[in-house]
């Protein structure tokens, strides 16, 4: 588990592996009794801390405007995410399935408690967020953001992704 | 209050100001960046003043993404501002080509590393080009050399448009050769050598290349007679 600072809040990130229990914790986010209320995202089109950095960035200015796409803080931070605009095949592609084993855990100004309470929601096996690049699915990520072999000859996956988060609402 | 706003602003440091925008260095989510933010023009009514700085923010950011696509370096962009008319990007390591040619002209030609560059720069122009993307404002100082790789990379798409008429792609080389003429005469015949690497890189060069050529004979501005 490891905090980031973004934008003067706080935002706390956990990598699992070999998650067992995705389908009881998709049931509960979707009723909204997820306690507490995390973002939880499809690892493996995550090459790279700084993309989901960027999201949060984004995330946090909306919330500040009270500009908020999604229902919640942490279903937007998956949403901006996505570098898309519409909302259920974001949540769906770059949020988890039941069938998820690979899971990046994110939360806003998570305090002390609520981090270990996190750690016992998840039931898997915690890794190191270095471990991100050697595990993300190269051929998915090109797929979903559509990103050229031309693109990667100047760039790498993060900033490709970095940049479509980034200019997705000025398309 | 007041120790909160100073906070604020020594992590952003005004660098440069034009006629458009302000350019600032910040700190981006712990990575160095640039805030480039266009400023409201007194001048104008404030209705069609915000839809224009708004239109022109979002065609900025497009086009610099649009040239990635298209295999050409520009900074990273890191967040879009539609309420503070701000766009964020990676800060690049590097002297600009504008510098790189000055210092030339001062203390005289490293032809190989001249040669480099000039390649790069028809290049990268050939293949924004086929993409359909003018740059608009090609310069020398729209041009940076990232340090360690030499890279080059273009910065500045606030002039920059689609297009595949061989009318604005010529415009677009013929600024540039002002450019070079103007500012870098010491440094020979740089030009040829760019548009001999454009040559390679773009296959529709043949009619932007005439076209280059009537350009140069009436100006930048075409004549509208009749």
């Amino acid at each position: 588990m490891k905090v980031f600072e973004v934008n003067g809040s706080s935002l706390c990130l956990a990598l699992f592996v070999d998650v067992t229990n995705s389908k009881e914790l998709l049931d509960l986010m979707q009723a909204g009794t997820l306690e507490p209320e995390v973002a939880l995202l499809n690892a493996l089109l995550i090459p790279d801390v700084f993309p989901v950095l960027a999201a949060a960035h984004k995330t946090l200015v909306a919330k500040s405007r009270q500009s908020l796409t999604t229902k919640t803080l942490h279903s937007e931070l998956v949403y901006n995410y996505s570098g898309s605009k519409h909302i259920s095949e974001s949540l769906k592609r770059c949020g988890i399935s039941e069938s998820s084993t690979y899971i990046l855990v994110a939360r806003f100004n998570a305090s002390a408690d609520e981090m270990t309470a996190i750690e016992k929601l998840i039931k898997g096996r915690e890794i190191d967020l270095d471990d991100l690049e050697g595990r993300a699915n190269q051929s998915q990520i090109q797929k979903h953001y559509k990103i050229s072999s031309l693109e990667l000859g100047i760039s790498s996956v993060a900033d490709a992704i970095v940049c479509r988060i980034a200019a997705r609402d000025a398309l | 209050m007041e120790i909160d706003a100073d906070l604020k602003q020594s992590s952003l440091v005004l660098i440069n100001q034009g006629a458009e925008a302000r350019v600032f260095e910040s700190i981006f989510v712990g990575r160095r960046s640039i805030i480039k933010e266009r400023f409201s023009k007194k001048y104008r009514h404030p209705s069609l003043d915000s839809k224009l700085t708004l239109k022109r923010l979002n065609a900025e950011a497009r086009c610099m993404t649009k040239a990635r696509r298209l295999g050409v370096s520009t900074p990273v962009l890191y967040a879009v501002d539609p309420v503070l008319h701000s766009l964020t990007f990676e800060y690049v390591e590097g002297p600009s080509v504008k510098e790189i040619f000055l210092d030339f002209g001062a203390h005289g030609i490293i032809e190989e590393r001249m040669d480099d560059i000039a390649t790069q720069i028809g290049d990268a122009i050939g293949k924004l080009h086929d993409g359909g993307l003018v740059h608009g404002d090609l310069t020398t100082s729209n041009m940076l050399v990232r340090s360690g790789t030499n890279q080059l990379v273009l910065i500045d798409f606030g002039l920059s448009f689609m297009s595949t008429l061989p009318e604005d792609k010529a415009v677009d080389l013929y600024v540039l050769e002002r450019a070079l003429l103007s500012m870098h005469s010491s440094c020979g015949n740089v030009m040829d050598l760019i548009l001999a690497a454009y040559k390679k890189s773009s296959k529709q060069w043949s009619s932007t290349l005439n076209k280059l050529a009537q350009v140069r004979q009436r100006g930048r501005k075409r004549t509208m007679v009749g």
